[in-house]
């Protein structure tokens, strides 16, 4: 017998999962990504790089700045274009914002209606209308940052290789810098709702990371140092989804809020590290339903960060000066930490400045085996103990902490 | 206090923007709610209560059999449906890639198969007819607030009839076309979005498609072989939106 989930509601995407049972007993569980193909590295095949971060943007656009991002990196890596801490701080500042609006996003809007049990935010608004509120204003915060440095809410176009077309003011930053700090209060109190939540779903047992914070030059896990993801990761086609499934040395892994505490808490902010440490022992179990609580505690490291970063920028002054780049044949990898996990772009480029190969893996590619153990592990617990209702929607809450962006997970290819 | 009308939001194949923008419409979504009800919306209800919509918004290009269902069903139970976003009124940049899907797939995936019934991406306005198109990569979320409205109080919505070169004027915005070289598509793309790719410095690239009418491909192609682009960038540039015909 097989029971088939309906689509998932309040996830990014079209998305659904079967359960097989088989005498009685859960055997297997397929989470089926039904977004359609979107073929993007077919469709930066050929083109010039210039053009290219900002088709890649169209990707996602709850998180397009992580692929604008990564994308720039990937380009100037192969031509061997090396930023100064201006453009990186900026950069860093963007996706902190972005970190801000996904963060909130899915916490206030696609989370918090579990924990209160309303089905959507516009319901919960009625009885919980400030948390609503204050989850909006949180949002509201990370999308302004995200129009200074990205150029607008969705799929700007402001982040090029070599630089920005238009820099931030010392008025737009000053901004950042006041508000952060104010904002502060939500993001610890979103912690502490968040505390709440049960374990659920499976222990993850290998964690996989950029090396720095919010993007690094190399990946990192729990058991290892550095790695190309090409040393490790292998993908492969699922006849039952668009999306494929990537595995590290053969197994299921997480990226995520969670990964990224747990393999970079040194590389906390101080609030964020003390939050960190005060729920160590909660997120060192590794239940993927503790994604949520990681999350929260980012919400404060990046109101701190961004604090931090404006400081930094208002003192040293803009000098709004973009790096020359000559196009050369080469090859480049962008890692990046989009909100929900580690992101790649991978390009080789001709000596014209044409894309010559293109590979892209998402976060939620990444997850996907581990999704699927989740599942697995959930509904085990749940098949003939809960109702079925109930135990549906404990599994799509397991999904829902992943924080899954279904559109993004349709397109990794290998040419 | 008179009914709510009724509000479907359907997702078929595309980022997921043109549904969260309308989440990023923050106080406004809640002064639309003054007028409508949403029974349908995936990304932001577990509810799914509808089987008939006054007005149904439709995003994403229909990629798969499941997409074409989806988009029979919103058509056949709302009275008023919106090709809401870039995807759904001229396919965007997932349709501009123009080989025959069996290629794609293959190149993608790795055999011949189509198990899960993918189709060539195409835009909505293909498949059914629209009361309304607004475009936009994504599109400006104060026009669909705007577009909502006005139908809410039985005003029929207007189409803008300008390019985004309007909108540069009206900003006061350096012409980045003729004063810095940067291929822009602003004279001959539908207005609407503000100008916000020049307000960065930087070209228009077409985001909101062709401005219907007086337009002039073929004048915008002869700026840019004058400005030494190539053929085949221009001719791509041309295509990445929406399917110009130069």
């Amino acid at each position: 017998m097989i029971i088939e989930l309906r689509e998932f509601t309040r996830v990014e995407g079209n998305g659904k999962a079967e359960i097989v049972i088989e005498d009685g007993e859960v055997k297997d569980v397929r989470l089926k990504i039904i977004e359609g193909p979107r073929f993007f590295e077919l469709l930066t095949l050929g083109r010039h790089y210039y053009d290219v971060p900002d088709l890649e943007a169209r990707i996602c656009a709850i998180c397009y700045l992580s692929h604008s991002v990564a994308s720039v990196l990937g380009i100037e890596r192969a031509f061997g274009v090396e930023v100064p801490e201006e453009i990186a701080l900026i950069r860093e500042l963007g996706l902190i914002g972005e970190l801000l609006e996904s963060h909130a996003l899915h916490l206030y809007l696609l989370v918090a209606p579990d924990v209160f049990g309303y089905p959507d935010a516009i319901r919960m608004a009625t009885k919980h209308g400030e948390l609503v509120k204050e989850g909006l204003a949180l949002k509201g915060f990370g999308n302004r940052i995200r129009v200074m440095v990205g150029g607008r809410e969705i799929h700007g176009i402001n982040v090029k290789p070599g630089g920005f077309g238009r820099y931030p003011t010392v008025e737009e930053l000053e901004r950042v810098e006041t508000e952060s700090e104010a904002l502060l209060r939500l993001a610890r109190r979103a912690v502490r709702l968040f505390t709440q939540l049960d374990p659920y779903g499976a222990q993850a047992k290998h964690f996989v990371a950029t090396d720095g914070y919010l993007w690094g030059e190399k990946l990192v896990s729990d058991e290892e140092g550095e790695f190309h993801y090409t040393e490790r990761i292998e993908e492969r086609s699922l006849v039952y989804s668009f999306a494929k499934q990537s595995r590290y040395k053969g197994e299921a892994f997480f990226v995520g809020a969670l990964p990224r505490l747990l393999l970079k808490s040194e590389m906390l902010t101080p609030r964020a590290k003390r939050l960190f440490e005060e729920h160590r022992g909660k997120l060192e179990t590794g239940y993927v339903s503790y994604n949520n609580l990681a999350q929260a505690i980012e919400l404060v490291y990046s109101l701190e960060r961004a604090n931090e970063i404006a400081k930094t920028l208002l003192d040293r002054g803009i000098e709004g000066e973009n790096i020359p780049v000559e196009p050369r044949e080469g090859e480049g990898i962008g890692y990046v930490e989009a909100p929900r996990g580690v992101l790649i772009h991978h390009y080789r480029i001709d000596g014209s400045g044409n894309i010559a190969y293109s590979n892209i893996i998402t976060p939620t590619a990444l997850n996907h085996a581990m999704m699927e153990a989740s599942l697995l592990e959930e509904a085990r617990k749940l098949y003939g103990e809960a109702d079925e209702r109930a135990m549906i929607g404990r599994l799509e809450e397991t999904v829902r902490a992943f924080d899954p962006c279904i559109s993004c997970s349709v397109h990794l290819v290998k040419l | 206090m008179m009914d709510k009308l009724k509000l479907g939001v359907f997702e078929l194949t595309d980022c997921g923007g043109c549904a969260l923008n309308m989440l990023f419409l923050y106080e406004k979504l809640f002064d639309l709610l003054e007028f409508y009800e949403i029974t349908e919306f995936h990304m932001a209800t577990s509810l799914s209560e509808g089987n008939h919509y006054d007005v149904a918004l439709v995003t994403g290009t229909v990629s798969t059999q499941r997409d074409l269902n989806l988009l029979k069903e919103a058509r056949n139970h709302s009275e008023y449906l919106i090709a809401l976003g870039t995807c759904a009124t001229h396919g965007s940049v997932q349709a501009s890639v123009e080989l025959p899907i069996r290629e794609k797939l293959k190149a993608v995936y790795g055999d011949d198969g189509n198990p899960m019934r993918a189709l060539d991406s195409k835009p909505v306005v293909e498949y059914v007819a629209v009361d309304f198109a607004l475009p936009g990569c994504p599109y400006d979320k104060n026009e669909v607030y705007q577009v909502l409205m006005d139908i809410a109080k039985g005003i029929e919505p207007v189409r803008k009839d300008y390019p985004v070169c309007l909108e540069c004027k009206l900003n006061e915005y350096e012409c980045v076309l003729v004063k810095k070289g940067l291929p822009c598509l602003g004279p001959i793309t539908y207005g609407g979005c503000n100008a916000v790719c020049v307000r960065s410095g930087l070209g228009c690239i077409g985001c909101r498609g062709p401005l219907p009418g007086e337009v002039n491909p073929a004048g915008e192609y002869e700026i840019l072989k004058e400005l030494s682009y190539d053929d085949e960038y221009i001719v791509r540039k041309f295509k990445t939106f929406a399917r110009w015909e130069p």
